[in-house]
């Protein structure tokens, strides 16, 4: 692993968000770069990896598709090291995740038009399954793989090289990246029942990353946790603020991680970042004991509205470090507000119980609106614009979606994007609150759902007309689950899960089907959500 | 509330009945060692909302510090700990 010492470019122009990991690999070679499972892979080791799979994706990947390498990779040392890779090319890196329904993978595949593909050993079992419709030859690296042989001739139209055909790191050769290049393309729920991907620019993580490596003066002595999956865009944060100061990225298994409060004592964490629903129950469960987590210096949540109690009970958990309460939706580039939680003086600031999505961060602009756009009174409700470096590219391939979401309202001359999420507008200084969805767009454990997009799958995969699905039970973040309710009787509900659940992460998948013979309806005719709520408040749970 | 692990037991495999019968398997084919992550009866959220449903049904509270978490997921382990803790912790 001595090569990539010598391919010391220390003086060499810092591009793109990788910059900061080549950096940190020039001052801190020998220090950790990731601790994935309990292997600890050092910047220069790591570093060494992602050149050598660089200089292959550099040789070999088919021309004429995007500029987009797709990760399939799980929580092991092949994602971060082809992360990496996929930047180091020039290329955005699409992360693919073996815990989604392979069907949902080919589907993400085939919509970045990826013609590259970096595999680990666990995800390996689902090629066949994600492979069996592609259109173009691709070439697919399997670096945890010794002998190729019996793959290469399963997908001979394909290039499949493993470990020992994999170039020398030395052969990489720097190529240069515009601050407009495509960092990373993450697939959302789309309403439609395709996912959207969200192009996510150089430039807009590079905001991010040097406000908050300076807000946290991180360095490499710092230890991050990485409880998000490289699908949940959060992760970002993790990997590329750590490796912009040579600090370590602490990537558990799921396992370990349903012990988060073992896990940030075992690795010695000082920066903790997960949704609030991590907190929630670690509270439950009796896990947030005072005094307990004396390493944390920072303490952050986002992905979903934080409940007051959890900030409180975490800070007093974890008395060395801060609170923090970060919003911020794929678009607008991992967290673009914050909120930093101070005993005696936020408790006030709170709105029902939640902590307030608080203040932009530099550079950045909100806009709160009404229907026509217009900018609504200060203490009114309306919907959240935001303008700046953050404001990703847009839709990957579709600029009609790209155009509705992505706006410059009448009287302005910067494009804002339309979070969807209902705020308060703020008095004077007071921080900014968030209230809730504008559609029908809900947040389970974090993850965005279009409720529109399970409608749509259950309506084609039960054959029937009318199908809702519902947010269900509501919890101060969200809700728990879906249940859900289709018109018909001859039908058969398990069924009709079994093939959903080949088309929707587990937490999309409806927890229960009900038959209806006539569904409650609203004055003006539309389904009544309200009553089928009170519906599933009369049923027994489970 | 002293309760056995068989009780524990039953009351997992009657709420993830649903995901059990999609995957073909009735309570009595679940073996000990079954691990209901790997096999897919359920996710790393789920796992902790079970927790609190059993909680909650049993009037018990349950720290699992103790519990190896390789063997938080799997049902024999999971139950015993639970049993074992309400004799301990709520006696």
């Amino acid at each position: 692993m001595g090569t990539a010492a010598r391919l010391s470019r220390a003086n060499a122009p810092r591009q793109g968000i990788h910059g900061g990991f080549l950096h940190s690999a020039e001052r801190y070679a020998h220090r950790p770069a990731v601790e994935v499972r309990g292997t600890i892979l050092t910047y220069d080791e790591l570093r060494s990896r992602a050149m050598s799979l660089a200089a292959s994706l550099q040789r070999a990947t088919p021309s004429g598709g995007p500029p987009l390498t797709a990760v399939f990779a799980y929580r092991s040392a092949t994602a971060y090291s082809g992360v990496l890779a996929a930047l180091l090319s020039g290329h955005g890196y699409v992360p693919l995740n073996r815990t989604f329904p392979p069907d949902r993978t080919r589907t993400m595949l085939e919509r970045s038009g990826c013609r590259s593909l970096i595999v680990d050993g666990e995800s390996e079992p689902q090629l066949e399954a994600v492979l069996q419709l592609a259109k173009e030859p691709l070439l697919i690296l399997l670096p945890e793989r010794a002998d190729t042989r019996s793959l290469r001739s399963r997908w001979s139209r394909h290039t499949i090289l493993g470990a020992s055909d994999l170039e020398p790191a030395g052969k990489f050769e720097e190529k240069p990246v515009l601050p407009d290049s495509i960092a990373y393309l993450l697939f959302t729920s789309g309403s439609t029942g395709i996912p959207k991907g969200v192009m996510v620019a150089h430039r807009n993580v590079a905001h991010l990353v040097s406000f908050m490596t300076a807000r946290y003066g991180i360095s490499e002595h710092d230890r991050f946790s990485q409880t998000f999956d490289m699908t949940f865009d959060l992760s970002a944060f993790d990997m590329f603020v750590a490796w912009e100061r040579g600090a370590c990225v602490c990537c558990p298994s799921e396992k370990t991680l349903l012990n988060p409060a073992k896990f940030i004592q075992d690795a010695k964490l000082t920066v903790w970042f997960s949704v609030p629903s991590v907190g929630v129950f670690m509270k439950r469960l009796g896990a947030l004991k005072a005094g307990r987590f004396p390493t944390l210096r920072w303490s952050l949540f986002c992905g979903e509205p934080l409940p007051a109690e959890i900030a409180e009970s975490w800070s007093s958990a974890a008395p060395n470090s801060v609170v923090e309460n970060l919003y911020g939706p794929t678009e607008l580039t991992i967290a673009c507000c914050l909120y930093r939680w101070q005993e005696g003086k936020s408790e006030a600031e709170c709105l029902r119980g939640v902590v307030p999505v608080g203040y932009p961060f530099a550079g950045m602009d909100v806009l709160v609106v009404d229907e026509e756009l217009r900018e609504v009174p200060p203490g009114e409700d309306g919907e959240l614009l935001m303008a700046g470096p953050q404001v990703a590219l847009g839709y990957w391939q579709d600029p009609e979606r790209t155009a509705t979401a992505f706006v410059v309202p009448p009287g302005r001359n910067q494009t804002y994007y339309r979070t969807g999420d209902r705020v308060r507008r703020p008095k004077e200084t007071a921080p900014m609150c968030y209230v809730g969805r504008l559609d029908h767009q809900i947040k389970i454990q974090g993850h965005r759902v279009e409720l529109g997009e399970v409608e749509s799958l259950l309506r084609q995969e039960a054959g029937v007309e009318v199908a809702v699905a519902v947010g269900w039970p509501i919890t101060p973040s969200g809700a728990g689950g879906i249940e859900a309710f289709v018109l018909g009787n001859q039908l058969e509900p398990r069924a009709i899960l079994e093939r959903l659940k080949r088309k929707l992460p587990a937490y999309a998948v409806p927890r229960r089907i009900h038959l209806l013979s006539e569904l409650p309806l609203n004055p003006n005719g539309k389904i009544d959500r309200g009553q089928l709520a009170k519906l599933l408040a009369d049923l027994p749970q489970f | 509330m002293v309760v056995s692990a068989e009780d524990i037991r039953s009351l997992v495999l009657e709420k993830l009945q649903p995901s059990l019968d999609a995957k073909g398997l009735s309570a009595e084919d679940v073996p000990d060692n079954f691990d209901l992550l790997t096999e897919g009866v359920i996710d790393s959220m789920g796992i902790l909302q079970l927790i609190v449903e059993v909680e909650a049904r049993f009037g018990i509270t349950t720290d699992f510090e103790e519990l190896d978490p390789e063997n938080l997921t799997i049902i024999g382990p999971f139950c015993r700990h639970i049993a074992k803790k309400s004799l301990t912790v709520n006696r």
